[in-house]
């Protein structure tokens, strides 16, 4: 059964978006990213409680960030540097896996990623899993955001959502040993329901991304995300009048019929008006008539 | 913030189902129940894997069943017992709570309560706490069914479904040691706004029962149900816009636009006729003007 393919966004004056998004792919601008950070490589300053941190970035840098979609602008008067609110995911990304930012506790001191990962573990437990769902998505290419409004732990978007609708809304359900009481989630068919109905009703399709271990690995150490797997599940409902042999969508005909109707309102127009010219042809050619003939 | 009232389905020649619900309590139905049950003490059969039984009932037997809203009527050609389908939680209802059937294994072997409880519990891991939910709706006069076509464990209705559409989607989540990894549910704000989304997308509120044990119990025996204790939450949205002095609705706005171009439509079709029929009148004056004057 196909999916629906990606949702662009209507551009003003008829832009498309399509087009502007496969001229200038997702893998092109993070190559620009890394190209422009790693020379400079900023320094992120972890918030508090929040587990996330607080990037500052020149000018240039910022715009590269708002067209890679990481984290989110804060506002600030100074236009020396711009400052962005990242979380846990984002930042550890960014350090791990692209290199290109150095990271630094609220002390000033620099954390190096083993530091940093006991220190998100220690926040969220969930973390390990959460963050190889979002590096797995992100080294595809997908743009990957919060998806806590849509009752999801992400969207995923297949370039900037500034130009298309998410497509998937991700769930991560963990089945490593020592996720411990986290592998309560989706374990009951309600529980499923609830997220395929959730997810469709905001015209996204669920994607579930079971995390598991090939062996014993110790979620303590980043060299576990080596370790883990990740399998991709996304699931759609099956609507048996849908994908019957004659497709009798009641969508359509629920079209058919106002189709019916404009028809039938558009001839009771067109039959308007021609009454009314008939009538005036009649009365016209009467009054010639009876004018000629009374002379 | 209030919540809504029960809706009422509408009747056909505008019967107010209101006043027959208010007629008929769920209370009376219930005793009628008893009443009538308790001197035939008809048989349940427990089926084979689904966990659930069949209950043969005579028809009159089978009207009140009906009324009371418990277990599925199984379509059957004979006119002298009407079977029934029952779910774990109805079966140990009637028969701990309301104590008005008798249990048969599949071997035509009496089956008591707490054989009963050990063989609901090892088909089913959550049967107390679900049983425990169930039951604490039901005494209360609530009509609870199965809510996983919503995404839900149960949905509530006020009285019967044919009369009223259900008001509560309910989520069950186990607190405590004994429950073990089943306390995965609902544990992330993702989780919590994906049961929010699912259960407002079918215009239900989220009825959240939180099933924690007052002292160390053994959920071995029936007995246990007394330490369980249940704590009654609905979950709803928050809407500033809805919540303020001076009410804005969004929804009123997208009415008034296509009035708007309702009207202009209108204007145009009546100015194409004026236009045809002043086209003629001068015209038709024309030729009557050159005839006229020709002579």
């Amino acid at each position: 059964m196909d999916l629906p393919g990606p949702r662009w966004k209507k551009g003003k004056d008829g832009k498309d978006f399509a087009a502007l998004a496969a001229a200038h792919p997702m893998s092109a601008i993070i190559a620009e990213l890394i190209a422009s950070f790693t020379s400079s490589t900023p320094v992120a300053v972890l918030s508090g409680p929040g587990g996330g941190a607080v990037l500052g970035v020149e000018p240039e840098q910022a715009v590269i960030l708002n067209r890679v979609s990481i984290g989110y602008a804060i506002e600030n008067a100074t236009t020396q540097k711009h400052w962005f609110q990242l979380s846990p995911e984002e930042v550890f990304y960014l350090c791990h896996a692209l290199n290109c930012i150095r990271v630094e506790s609220q002390d000033k001191k620099h954390m190096c990623e083993g530091e940093l990962w006991d220190h998100f573990r220690s926040i969220s437990e969930s973390f390990p899993e959460m963050y190889k769902a979002y590096s797995h998505l992100r080294l595809k290419n997908w743009v990957v955001r919060s998806g806590l409004q849509y009752g999801a732990d992400f969207v995923s978007y297949c370039h900037h959502p500034a130009l298309v609708h998410s497509e998937f809304a991700v769930v991560v359900v963990p089945e490593v040993a020592e996720s411990g009481n986290r592998c309560g989630r989706l374990k009951v068919w309600s529980d499923h329901l609830c997220a395929l109905r959730a997810s469709g009703s905001v015209a996204k399709t669920l994607l579930v991304l079971t995390i598991s271990s090939v062996s014993n690995c110790e979620l303590s150490s980043p060299y576990c995300l080596e370790q883990l797997v990740v399998h991709e599940r996304t699931i759609t409902r099956w609507i048996p009048q849908q994908c019957r042999e004659q497709q009798c969508e009641p969508s359509r005909d629920h079209t058919n019929v106002s189709r019916e109707e404009q028809v039938v309102k558009n001839k009771s127009v067109a039959f308007n008006y021609w009454g009314v010219v008939l009538g005036f042809t009649v009365l016209s050619s009467l009054l010639v008539y009876k004018l000629k003939f009374r002379q």
